[in-house]
Protein backbone atom coordinates (compact mmCIF):
# COMPACT_ATOMS: atom_id res chain seq x y z
CA UNK A 1 0.00 0.00 0.00
CA UNK A 2 1.25 3.50 -0.97
CA UNK A 3 0.26 5.17 2.17
CA UNK A 4 2.43 8.26 0.79
CA UNK A 5 0.25 8.48 -1.96
CA UNK A 6 -3.00 8.22 -0.40
CA UNK A 7 -2.16 11.05 2.24
CA UNK A 8 -0.92 13.33 -0.43
CA UNK A 9 -3.94 12.98 -2.67
CA UNK A 10 -6.11 13.45 0.43
CA UNK A 11 -4.44 16.31 1.94
CA UNK A 12 -4.09 17.78 -1.61
CA UNK A 13 -7.41 17.73 -2.45
CA UNK A 14 -7.77 19.03 1.04
CA UNK A 15 -6.87 21.66 0.64
CA UNK A 16 -8.17 22.80 -2.03
CA UNK A 17 -10.86 22.90 -0.24
CA UNK A 18 -9.70 24.90 2.34
CA UNK A 19 -8.90 26.99 -0.79
CA UNK A 20 -12.76 28.18 -0.83
CA UNK A 21 -13.57 27.00 2.50
CA UNK A 22 -16.42 29.95 2.60
CA UNK A 23 -17.88 29.09 -0.79
CA UNK A 24 -18.05 25.26 0.88
CA UNK A 25 -19.67 25.98 3.73
CA UNK A 26 -21.66 29.13 3.87
CA UNK A 27 -23.79 28.11 0.39
CA UNK A 28 -25.39 25.07 2.34
CA UNK A 29 -25.71 26.69 5.64
CA UNK A 30 -27.91 29.35 4.00
CA UNK A 31 -29.44 27.17 1.39
CA UNK A 32 -30.54 24.88 4.47
CA UNK A 33 -32.08 28.09 6.27
CA UNK A 34 -34.25 28.76 3.30
CA UNK A 35 -35.66 25.34 3.59
CA UNK A 36 -36.30 25.41 7.10
CA UNK A 37 -37.71 28.97 6.52
CA UNK A 38 -40.02 27.94 3.73
CA UNK A 39 -40.21 24.30 4.60
CA UNK A 40 -40.44 24.10 8.34
CA UNK A 41 -42.20 28.00 8.89
CA UNK A 42 -44.13 28.20 6.29
CA UNK A 43 -46.13 24.38 5.69
CA UNK A 44 -44.57 23.22 8.83
CA UNK A 45 -47.05 25.42 10.16
CA UNK A 46 -50.02 23.56 8.87
CA UNK A 47 -48.49 20.06 8.85
CA UNK A 48 -47.37 20.10 12.33
CA UNK A 49 -46.68 16.65 12.88
CA UNK A 50 -45.68 13.57 11.23
CA UNK A 51 -45.89 10.44 12.97
CA UNK A 52 -44.99 12.01 16.18
CA UNK A 53 -42.66 13.72 15.13
CA UNK A 54 -42.66 17.90 14.26
CA UNK A 55 -42.60 18.43 10.71
CA UNK A 56 -39.58 20.73 11.76
CA UNK A 57 -37.41 18.16 12.88
CA UNK A 58 -39.08 15.37 10.63
CA UNK A 59 -37.46 17.22 7.53
CA UNK A 60 -33.95 17.70 9.01
CA UNK A 61 -32.62 13.91 8.33
CA UNK A 62 -33.96 14.78 4.64
CA UNK A 63 -32.57 17.85 4.31
CA UNK A 64 -29.01 17.15 5.82
CA UNK A 65 -29.15 13.68 2.84
CA UNK A 66 -30.04 16.53 0.32
CA UNK A 67 -26.96 18.65 0.57
CA UNK A 68 -24.62 15.71 1.52
CA UNK A 69 -25.55 13.44 -1.38
CA UNK A 70 -24.74 16.34 -4.09
CA UNK A 71 -21.91 17.79 -1.51
CA UNK A 72 -20.43 13.82 -2.46
CA UNK A 73 -21.27 13.44 -6.14
CA UNK A 74 -19.95 17.02 -6.84
CA UNK A 75 -16.74 16.88 -4.69
CA UNK A 76 -15.60 13.77 -5.76
CA UNK A 77 -16.57 14.51 -9.38
CA UNK A 78 -14.59 17.97 -9.50
CA UNK A 79 -11.81 16.38 -7.43
CA UNK A 80 -10.96 13.57 -10.53
CA UNK A 81 -12.31 15.98 -13.44
CA UNK A 82 -10.28 18.88 -12.52
CA UNK A 83 -6.91 17.48 -13.04
CA UNK A 84 -8.56 15.61 -16.54
CA UNK A 85 -9.30 19.50 -17.64
CA UNK A 86 -6.19 20.85 -16.51
CA UNK A 87 -3.81 17.82 -17.72
CA UNK A 88 -2.21 17.28 -14.49
CA UNK A 89 -3.38 13.77 -14.43
CA UNK A 90 -0.60 12.44 -16.07
CA UNK A 91 1.29 12.59 -12.65
CA UNK A 92 -1.55 9.83 -11.83
CA UNK A 93 -1.01 8.13 -14.29
CA UNK A 94 2.30 7.87 -14.30
CA UNK A 95 2.28 7.44 -10.80
CA UNK A 96 3.24 3.79 -8.86
CA UNK A 97 -0.31 4.06 -7.49
CA UNK A 98 -3.49 1.51 -7.62
CA UNK A 99 -6.65 2.49 -8.05
CA UNK A 100 -7.82 1.46 -4.48
CA UNK A 101 -5.17 3.83 -3.67
CA UNK A 102 -6.21 6.57 -6.01
CA UNK A 103 -9.70 6.06 -4.61
CA UNK A 104 -8.93 6.05 -1.08
CA UNK A 105 -7.86 9.36 -2.13
CA UNK A 106 -9.85 11.63 -4.35
CA UNK A 107 -13.27 9.70 -2.60
CA UNK A 108 -12.37 10.43 1.28
CA UNK A 109 -11.16 13.68 0.41
CA UNK A 110 -14.36 14.35 -1.37
CA UNK A 111 -16.54 12.20 1.30
CA UNK A 112 -14.82 13.99 4.11
CA UNK A 113 -15.63 17.46 3.01
CA UNK A 114 -19.34 16.50 2.46
CA UNK A 115 -19.82 14.61 5.57
CA UNK A 116 -18.19 17.86 7.38
CA UNK A 117 -20.83 20.11 5.44
CA UNK A 118 -23.56 17.33 7.03
CA UNK A 119 -22.43 17.84 10.31
CA UNK A 120 -22.67 21.96 9.86
CA UNK A 121 -26.11 21.66 8.74
CA UNK A 122 -27.03 18.89 11.56
CA UNK A 123 -25.33 22.02 14.20
CA UNK A 124 -27.36 24.80 12.18
CA UNK A 125 -31.03 22.77 12.38
CA UNK A 126 -30.36 22.72 15.99
CA UNK A 127 -30.62 26.10 15.97
CA UNK A 128 -34.29 26.14 14.57
CA UNK A 129 -35.89 23.00 15.93
CA UNK A 130 -35.20 20.67 18.99
CA UNK A 131 -33.69 17.59 17.56
CA UNK A 132 -33.26 14.36 19.05
CA UNK A 133 -30.86 11.83 17.96
CA UNK A 134 -31.71 8.08 19.17
CA UNK A 135 -29.14 6.12 17.43
CA UNK A 136 -25.80 8.96 17.56
CA UNK A 137 -23.61 5.84 15.96
CA UNK A 138 -25.49 5.00 13.56
CA UNK A 139 -26.77 8.11 12.69
CA UNK A 140 -22.80 8.91 11.94
CA UNK A 141 -22.67 5.74 10.71
CA UNK A 142 -25.09 6.40 7.77
CA UNK A 143 -24.17 9.45 7.23
CA UNK A 144 -20.54 8.16 6.19
CA UNK A 145 -21.49 5.21 4.32
CA UNK A 146 -23.57 7.57 2.35
CA UNK A 147 -20.51 10.09 1.80
CA UNK A 148 -18.25 7.27 0.81
CA UNK A 149 -20.43 5.65 -1.68
CA UNK A 150 -22.07 8.68 -3.26
CA UNK A 151 -18.57 10.43 -3.56
CA UNK A 152 -17.47 7.23 -5.81
CA UNK A 153 -20.54 8.02 -7.88
CA UNK A 154 -19.21 11.15 -8.04
CA UNK A 155 -15.66 9.87 -8.87
CA UNK A 156 -16.60 8.13 -11.84
CA UNK A 157 -18.74 10.54 -13.23
CA UNK A 158 -16.24 12.55 -13.13
CA UNK A 159 -14.16 10.60 -15.16
CA UNK A 160 -16.78 10.11 -17.51
CA UNK A 161 -17.68 13.99 -18.06
CA UNK A 162 -16.34 15.50 -21.49
CA UNK A 163 -16.97 18.72 -20.07
CA UNK A 164 -18.59 21.10 -17.21
CA UNK A 165 -21.96 20.58 -18.58
CA UNK A 166 -21.78 16.96 -17.86
CA UNK A 167 -20.32 17.34 -15.10
CA UNK A 168 -23.54 19.17 -13.43
CA UNK A 169 -25.73 17.19 -15.39
CA UNK A 170 -26.56 13.85 -13.18
CA UNK A 171 -26.44 15.77 -9.73
CA UNK A 172 -28.93 18.52 -11.43
CA UNK A 173 -30.69 15.79 -13.22
CA UNK A 174 -30.33 12.81 -11.22
CA UNK A 175 -29.38 13.36 -7.78
CA UNK A 176 -31.49 16.55 -6.53
CA UNK A 177 -34.86 14.45 -8.24
CA UNK A 178 -34.35 11.48 -6.61
CA UNK A 179 -33.57 13.05 -3.16
CA UNK A 180 -36.88 15.16 -3.51
CA UNK A 181 -38.81 12.45 -4.16
CA UNK A 182 -37.00 10.07 -2.11
CA UNK A 183 -38.89 11.10 0.54
CA UNK A 184 -36.93 14.31 2.16
CA UNK A 185 -40.11 16.15 2.98
CA UNK A 186 -42.71 13.53 3.64
CA UNK A 187 -43.20 10.02 4.92
CA UNK A 188 -43.67 7.69 2.49
CA UNK A 189 -47.07 6.17 4.34
CA UNK A 190 -48.52 9.73 3.36
CA UNK A 191 -48.43 8.79 -0.43
CA UNK A 192 -51.20 6.71 -2.62
CA UNK A 193 -50.63 3.22 -2.08
CA UNK A 194 -49.20 3.21 -6.45
CA UNK A 195 -47.14 5.71 -5.66
CA UNK A 196 -45.54 3.39 -2.36
CA UNK A 197 -44.75 0.84 -4.68
CA UNK A 198 -43.28 2.67 -7.12
CA UNK A 199 -41.21 4.15 -4.98
CA UNK A 200 -39.32 1.51 -3.65
CA UNK A 201 -37.16 1.82 -6.54
CA UNK A 202 -35.55 4.74 -5.59
CA UNK A 203 -32.35 3.64 -3.75
CA UNK A 204 -32.42 7.35 -2.04
CA UNK A 205 -35.49 5.92 0.04
CA UNK A 206 -33.27 3.89 1.60
CA UNK A 207 -31.15 5.87 2.72
CA UNK A 208 -33.11 8.76 3.89
CA UNK A 209 -35.15 6.07 6.21
CA UNK A 210 -32.68 4.62 7.57
CA UNK A 211 -30.93 7.89 8.46
CA UNK A 212 -34.32 9.37 9.83
CA UNK A 213 -34.66 6.32 11.94
CA UNK A 214 -31.33 7.15 13.13
CA UNK A 215 -32.91 10.05 14.58
CA UNK A 216 -35.86 9.47 15.60
CA UNK A 217 -36.16 5.52 15.68
CA UNK A 218 -38.90 5.30 13.02
CA UNK A 219 -38.45 4.06 9.00
CA UNK A 220 -40.40 3.99 6.08
CA UNK A 221 -38.44 0.64 5.13
CA UNK A 222 -36.55 -1.62 7.50
CA UNK A 223 -33.18 -0.69 8.59
CA UNK A 224 -31.63 -4.09 7.15
CA UNK A 225 -32.87 -2.84 4.27
CA UNK A 226 -31.50 0.31 4.04
CA UNK A 227 -28.07 -0.79 4.46
CA UNK A 228 -27.90 -3.31 2.29
CA UNK A 229 -28.97 -0.55 -0.23
CA UNK A 230 -26.07 1.18 0.86
CA UNK A 231 -23.78 -1.62 0.41
CA UNK A 232 -24.84 -2.83 -3.05
CA UNK A 233 -24.98 0.51 -4.28
CA UNK A 234 -21.31 1.05 -2.65
CA UNK A 235 -20.15 -2.35 -4.66
CA UNK A 236 -21.60 -1.55 -7.38
CA UNK A 237 -19.80 1.84 -7.70
CA UNK A 238 -16.43 0.31 -6.57
CA UNK A 239 -16.71 -2.55 -9.49
CA UNK A 240 -17.45 0.47 -12.02
CA UNK A 241 -13.98 2.25 -10.97
CA UNK A 242 -12.48 -0.88 -11.15
CA UNK A 243 -13.50 -2.03 -14.24
CA UNK A 244 -12.73 2.10 -15.91
CA UNK A 245 -8.90 1.92 -14.09
CA UNK A 246 -8.26 -2.17 -15.57
CA UNK A 247 -9.54 -0.32 -18.96
CA UNK A 248 -8.25 2.73 -18.68
CA UNK A 249 -11.50 3.87 -19.98
CA UNK A 250 -11.55 7.92 -20.89
CA UNK A 251 -8.19 8.14 -18.93
CA UNK A 252 -5.65 6.13 -20.61
CA UNK A 253 -4.79 6.02 -24.86
CA UNK B 1 27.21 -1.84 -19.97
CA UNK B 2 23.77 -2.27 -18.30
CA UNK B 3 20.63 -0.99 -19.37
CA UNK B 4 18.13 1.02 -17.37
CA UNK B 5 15.33 0.91 -20.30
CA UNK B 6 14.46 -2.04 -22.37
CA UNK B 7 12.02 -1.50 -24.61
CA UNK B 8 11.54 -4.89 -27.18
CA UNK B 9 8.69 -4.77 -30.36
CA UNK B 10 6.95 -2.43 -28.75
CA UNK B 11 4.02 -1.47 -30.84
CA UNK B 12 0.74 0.64 -30.45
CA UNK B 13 -1.75 0.89 -32.81
CA UNK B 14 -4.50 3.64 -31.81
CA UNK B 15 -8.85 3.22 -31.96
CA UNK B 16 -8.61 5.36 -34.77
CA UNK B 17 -6.61 2.16 -36.57
CA UNK B 18 -3.26 4.84 -36.39
CA UNK B 19 0.09 2.32 -36.13
CA UNK B 20 1.88 4.75 -34.05
CA UNK B 21 4.45 2.65 -33.53
CA UNK B 22 5.79 -0.20 -35.53
CA UNK B 23 8.03 -2.55 -32.93
CA UNK B 24 10.43 -0.16 -31.58
CA UNK B 25 13.43 -1.64 -29.82
CA UNK B 26 15.59 -0.03 -27.37
CA UNK B 27 18.09 -0.08 -24.97
CA UNK B 28 18.79 3.03 -22.85
CA UNK B 29 21.79 2.64 -21.00
CA UNK B 30 22.36 3.38 -17.28
CA UNK B 31 23.58 7.22 -16.66
CA UNK B 32 23.55 7.98 -20.52
CA UNK B 33 21.99 11.26 -22.16
CA UNK B 34 19.41 9.59 -25.22
CA UNK B 35 17.86 12.01 -27.36
CA UNK B 36 15.25 11.00 -29.46
CA UNK B 37 14.47 12.97 -32.81
CA UNK B 38 11.92 13.31 -35.26
CA UNK B 39 9.19 15.57 -36.84
CA UNK B 40 5.84 15.62 -35.32
CA UNK B 41 3.68 12.67 -35.02
CA UNK B 42 7.05 10.76 -35.33
CA UNK B 43 5.88 8.60 -32.79
CA UNK B 44 8.01 9.86 -29.98
CA UNK B 45 5.47 11.41 -27.65
CA UNK B 46 3.64 7.95 -27.46
CA UNK B 47 6.74 6.13 -26.53
CA UNK B 48 7.38 8.49 -23.71
CA UNK B 49 3.87 7.90 -22.82
CA UNK B 50 4.12 4.24 -22.84
CA UNK B 51 7.08 3.88 -20.60
CA UNK B 52 5.54 6.41 -18.33
CA UNK B 53 2.57 4.21 -18.27
CA UNK B 54 0.10 7.16 -19.89
CA UNK B 55 -0.51 5.14 -22.73
CA UNK B 56 -1.28 1.27 -23.03
CA UNK B 57 0.42 -0.43 -25.50
CA UNK B 58 -0.66 -2.61 -28.22
CA UNK B 59 1.98 -5.44 -28.44
CA UNK B 60 5.73 -5.51 -26.76
CA UNK B 61 7.55 -5.53 -24.06
CA UNK B 62 9.28 -2.85 -21.83
CA UNK B 63 11.32 -3.08 -18.77
CA UNK B 64 12.61 -0.09 -16.18
CA UNK B 65 15.51 -1.26 -14.49
CA UNK B 66 14.38 -4.83 -14.52
CA UNK B 67 10.69 -4.26 -13.75
CA UNK B 68 7.88 -5.18 -16.19
CA UNK B 69 6.00 -1.88 -16.88
CA UNK B 70 2.97 -3.63 -16.81
CA UNK B 71 3.00 -6.50 -14.43
CA UNK B 72 5.58 -4.49 -11.76
CA UNK B 73 4.72 -1.41 -12.53
CA UNK B 74 4.77 0.38 -8.94
CA UNK B 75 8.92 -0.74 -9.35
CA UNK B 76 8.99 0.57 -12.40
CA UNK B 77 7.59 3.72 -12.03
CA UNK B 78 8.86 4.85 -9.10
CA UNK B 79 12.27 4.78 -11.17
CA UNK B 80 10.83 7.21 -13.50
CA UNK B 81 9.93 10.66 -13.34
CA UNK B 82 7.73 12.43 -16.53
CA UNK B 83 8.29 16.01 -17.29
CA UNK B 84 5.61 15.77 -19.93
CA UNK B 85 5.24 18.20 -23.44
CA UNK B 86 2.19 20.44 -22.05
CA UNK B 87 2.62 22.76 -18.60
CA UNK B 88 -0.11 20.75 -16.98
CA UNK B 89 0.00 22.83 -13.59
CA UNK B 90 -2.14 23.49 -10.48
CA UNK B 91 -2.57 26.77 -10.97
CA UNK B 92 -3.93 27.88 -7.72
CA UNK B 93 -1.10 25.66 -6.00
CA UNK B 94 2.08 26.76 -4.38
CA UNK B 95 5.06 25.96 -5.77
CA UNK B 96 6.69 24.10 -3.36
CA UNK B 97 3.33 21.97 -2.41
CA UNK B 98 3.23 20.55 -5.77
CA UNK B 99 6.45 19.43 -5.36
CA UNK B 100 5.73 17.87 -1.96
CA UNK B 101 2.10 16.64 -3.66
CA UNK B 102 4.24 15.09 -6.48
CA UNK B 103 7.08 13.05 -4.03
CA UNK B 104 4.44 11.98 -1.99
CA UNK B 105 2.52 10.20 -4.64
CA UNK B 106 5.48 8.71 -5.44
CA UNK B 107 5.75 6.58 -1.95
CA UNK B 108 8.48 8.59 -0.96
CA UNK B 109 8.41 10.61 2.82
CA UNK B 110 8.71 14.39 3.10
CA UNK B 111 12.21 15.60 2.72
CA UNK B 112 11.85 19.05 2.47
CA UNK B 113 16.25 19.03 2.47
CA UNK B 114 15.69 17.58 -0.67
CA UNK B 115 12.96 19.80 -2.21
CA UNK B 116 14.91 22.92 -0.72
CA UNK B 117 17.90 21.70 -3.41
CA UNK B 118 16.02 20.68 -6.29
CA UNK B 119 13.76 24.31 -5.71
CA UNK B 120 17.75 25.82 -5.65
CA UNK B 121 18.83 23.94 -8.40
CA UNK B 122 16.06 25.20 -10.83
CA UNK B 123 16.14 28.74 -9.26
CA UNK B 124 12.72 28.48 -7.97
CA UNK B 125 13.39 28.60 -4.44
CA UNK B 126 12.34 32.72 -4.14
CA UNK B 127 9.39 31.46 -5.88
CA UNK B 128 8.38 28.57 -3.71
CA UNK B 129 5.40 30.14 -1.91
CA UNK B 130 3.94 31.53 -5.02
CA UNK B 131 0.82 30.28 -6.46
CA UNK B 132 1.89 28.57 -10.26
CA UNK B 133 -0.36 30.95 -11.84
CA UNK B 134 1.72 34.03 -11.24
CA UNK B 135 4.94 32.67 -12.65
CA UNK B 136 6.36 33.26 -16.14
CA UNK B 137 6.03 30.19 -18.81
CA UNK B 138 9.83 29.32 -18.48
CA UNK B 139 9.71 29.21 -14.84
CA UNK B 140 6.38 26.57 -14.57
CA UNK B 141 8.58 24.62 -17.22
CA UNK B 142 10.77 24.45 -13.84
CA UNK B 143 8.18 23.36 -11.81
CA UNK B 144 7.20 20.90 -13.49
CA UNK B 145 10.83 19.41 -13.70
CA UNK B 146 11.22 19.96 -10.11
CA UNK B 147 7.58 17.86 -9.44
CA UNK B 148 9.51 14.82 -11.91
CA UNK B 149 12.85 15.20 -9.72
CA UNK B 150 10.68 15.13 -6.52
CA UNK B 151 10.87 11.43 -6.05
CA UNK B 152 14.23 11.09 -6.95
CA UNK B 153 14.13 9.02 -10.23
CA UNK B 154 16.85 7.19 -11.64
CA UNK B 155 15.79 7.59 -15.09
CA UNK B 156 13.94 11.10 -16.45
CA UNK B 157 12.13 11.60 -19.14
CA UNK B 158 11.88 15.09 -20.82
CA UNK B 159 9.24 15.95 -23.76
CA UNK B 160 10.08 18.57 -25.91
CA UNK B 161 11.60 20.38 -22.29
CA UNK B 162 13.04 23.54 -24.04
CA UNK B 163 10.25 24.19 -26.71
CA UNK B 164 8.66 27.54 -26.54
CA UNK B 165 11.55 28.90 -24.57
CA UNK B 166 14.20 31.69 -24.49
CA UNK B 167 18.13 30.83 -25.64
CA UNK B 168 19.03 31.98 -22.02
CA UNK B 169 16.71 29.43 -20.05
CA UNK B 170 17.58 26.82 -22.91
CA UNK B 171 21.05 27.19 -21.79
CA UNK B 172 20.23 26.54 -17.78
CA UNK B 173 18.27 24.20 -18.92
CA UNK B 174 21.16 22.55 -20.67
CA UNK B 175 23.08 23.43 -17.48
CA UNK B 176 20.36 21.59 -15.29
CA UNK B 177 20.51 18.23 -17.61
CA UNK B 178 24.23 17.96 -17.22
CA UNK B 179 24.19 18.56 -13.26
CA UNK B 180 21.31 15.76 -13.16
CA UNK B 181 23.57 13.68 -15.82
CA UNK B 182 26.90 14.16 -13.25
CA UNK B 183 24.77 12.24 -10.24
CA UNK B 184 23.74 9.37 -12.66
CA UNK B 185 20.19 10.24 -14.17
CA UNK B 186 19.59 8.74 -16.96
CA UNK B 187 17.59 11.53 -19.59
CA UNK B 188 15.83 10.61 -22.23
CA UNK B 189 15.56 13.65 -24.59
CA UNK B 190 12.71 14.51 -27.11
CA UNK B 191 13.31 17.49 -29.38
CA UNK B 192 12.70 19.14 -32.38
CA UNK B 193 15.93 21.41 -31.93
CA UNK B 194 18.84 19.11 -33.30
CA UNK B 195 21.32 22.32 -31.59
CA UNK B 196 20.09 20.38 -28.26
CA UNK B 197 20.79 16.87 -29.09
CA UNK B 198 24.24 17.75 -30.80
CA UNK B 199 25.15 19.82 -27.48
CA UNK B 200 23.43 17.02 -24.61
CA UNK B 201 23.28 14.14 -25.86
CA UNK B 202 25.72 11.07 -25.85
CA UNK B 203 23.43 9.22 -28.11
CA UNK B 204 20.82 10.26 -30.75
CA UNK B 205 17.85 8.16 -31.72
CA UNK B 206 16.22 9.02 -34.83
CA UNK B 207 11.98 8.47 -35.15
CA UNK B 208 9.82 8.49 -38.24
CA UNK B 209 6.68 6.93 -39.18
CA UNK B 210 6.17 4.83 -35.85
CA UNK B 211 10.36 3.59 -36.83
CA UNK B 212 13.46 3.72 -35.14
CA UNK B 213 15.87 4.59 -37.78
CA UNK B 214 18.91 4.46 -36.02
CA UNK B 215 20.11 4.68 -32.42
CA UNK B 216 24.05 5.76 -32.62
CA UNK B 217 26.53 7.84 -30.27
CA UNK B 218 26.10 11.17 -30.98
CA UNK B 219 29.72 11.98 -32.64
CA UNK B 220 30.12 8.63 -34.47
CA UNK B 221 26.71 9.47 -35.89
CA UNK B 222 28.42 12.93 -36.97
CA UNK B 223 31.49 11.56 -38.24
CA UNK B 224 29.51 8.36 -40.45
CA UNK B 225 27.27 10.83 -41.70
CA UNK B 226 29.20 13.95 -41.39
CA UNK B 227 30.13 15.56 -44.83
CA UNK B 228 32.15 18.47 -45.29
CA UNK B 229 31.70 20.93 -47.88
CA UNK B 230 35.34 22.52 -48.89
CA UNK B 231 34.45 26.31 -50.50
CA UNK B 232 37.39 28.04 -52.74
CA UNK B 233 36.81 31.54 -53.41
CA UNK B 234 38.05 32.59 -57.00
CA UNK B 235 40.61 35.33 -57.30
CA UNK B 236 38.41 36.25 -60.09
CA UNK B 237 35.31 34.53 -61.21
CA UNK B 238 35.33 32.02 -64.31
CA UNK B 239 32.25 31.22 -66.73
CA UNK B 240 32.73 27.78 -67.13
CA UNK B 241 33.81 24.87 -65.04
CA UNK B 242 37.15 23.11 -66.43
CA UNK B 243 36.79 19.63 -67.09
CA UNK B 244 39.39 18.06 -64.69
CA UNK B 245 37.69 19.89 -62.18
CA UNK B 246 34.06 18.64 -63.17
CA UNK B 247 35.58 15.42 -63.02
CA UNK B 248 35.98 15.74 -59.51
CA UNK B 249 32.41 16.31 -58.52
CA UNK B 250 33.28 20.11 -58.22
CA UNK B 251 30.42 22.46 -58.91
CA UNK B 252 30.57 26.29 -59.88
CA UNK B 253 29.38 28.46 -57.43
CA UNK B 254 26.82 31.38 -58.05
CA UNK B 255 27.99 33.58 -60.39
CA UNK B 256 31.05 31.57 -61.02
CA UNK B 257 33.10 33.53 -58.52
CA UNK B 258 33.57 30.04 -56.56
CA UNK B 259 34.37 25.72 -56.36
CA UNK B 260 31.80 24.16 -54.00
CA UNK B 261 33.63 20.09 -53.12
CA UNK B 262 31.58 17.95 -51.13
CA UNK B 263 33.54 15.01 -49.37
CA UNK B 264 33.46 12.51 -46.61
CA UNK B 265 34.95 13.38 -43.72
CA UNK B 266 35.54 9.22 -42.82
CA UNK B 267 36.63 8.58 -46.13
CA UNK B 268 40.55 7.58 -46.36
CA UNK B 269 41.23 9.73 -49.25
CA UNK B 270 39.25 12.75 -49.02
CA UNK B 271 41.10 14.13 -53.03
CA UNK B 272 41.49 17.70 -51.55
CA UNK B 273 45.46 17.38 -52.20
CA UNK B 274 45.00 16.24 -55.66
CA UNK B 275 42.06 18.72 -56.35
CA UNK B 276 44.46 22.07 -54.59
CA UNK B 277 46.80 20.83 -57.75
CA UNK B 278 44.14 20.41 -60.11
CA UNK B 279 43.01 23.94 -59.76
CA UNK B 280 46.42 25.39 -60.07
CA UNK B 281 46.70 23.43 -63.24
CA UNK B 282 44.00 25.15 -64.89
CA UNK B 283 45.13 28.25 -63.79
CA UNK B 284 42.79 29.68 -61.32
CA UNK B 285 44.06 31.74 -58.81
CA UNK B 286 42.20 31.24 -54.95
CA UNK B 287 41.38 34.19 -52.97
CA UNK B 288 40.28 32.54 -49.72
CA UNK B 289 39.21 28.50 -48.07
CA UNK B 290 36.55 27.23 -46.23
CA UNK B 291 35.32 24.22 -44.83
CA UNK B 292 31.95 23.94 -43.06
CA UNK B 293 31.27 20.27 -41.39
CA UNK B 294 26.93 19.62 -41.95
CA UNK B 295 25.32 19.51 -38.87
CA UNK B 296 23.39 17.08 -37.08
CA UNK B 297 20.50 18.98 -38.50
CA UNK B 298 21.31 17.80 -42.57
CA UNK B 299 21.99 14.34 -41.53
CA UNK B 300 18.35 14.46 -39.65
CA UNK B 301 16.89 15.72 -42.50
CA UNK B 302 18.62 13.39 -44.98
CA UNK B 303 17.54 10.39 -42.72
CA UNK B 304 13.76 11.57 -42.42
CA UNK B 305 13.80 12.58 -45.99
CA UNK B 306 15.02 9.36 -46.79
CA UNK B 307 12.59 7.27 -44.75
CA UNK B 308 9.69 9.29 -46.27
CA UNK B 309 10.46 8.25 -50.19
Amino acid sequence: MNLHAIRAIYLFEMARTFRTIWQSVVSPVISTSLYFVVFGAAIGSRIETVEGVSYGAFIVPGLIMLTVLQQSVTNAAFGIYFPKFVGTIYEILSAPVTVVEIVIGYVGAAATKALMIGLIILGTANLFVDLPIAHPVWMLAFLVMTTFSFAMLGFILGIWAKNFEQLNLVPMLVITPLVFLGGSFYSISMLPPVWQSITLFNPVVYLISGFRWSFFGMADVPVAASLAAIALFAGLCLVAIWAIFRTGWRLRS
Amino acid sequence: MTSIVSVQGLTKVFPGGLQALKGIDLEIEEGEVLSLLGPNGAGKTTLISIICGLTTASGGRVTVGGHDIARDFRAARELIGLVPQELHVESYEKVINTVRFTRGLFGKKPDDALIERILRDLTLWDKRDEKILALSGGMKRRVMIAKALAHEPRVLFLDEPTAGVDVELRQSMWQVMRKLKERGVTIILTTHYIEEAEAMADRVGVINHGELLLVEKTGQLMTRMGRKTLTVELAAPVSDLPETLARRGVTLGEDGSSLVYTYDTAAKQTGITDLLADIREAGLHLADLRTTQSSLEDIFVGLVTGSTQ
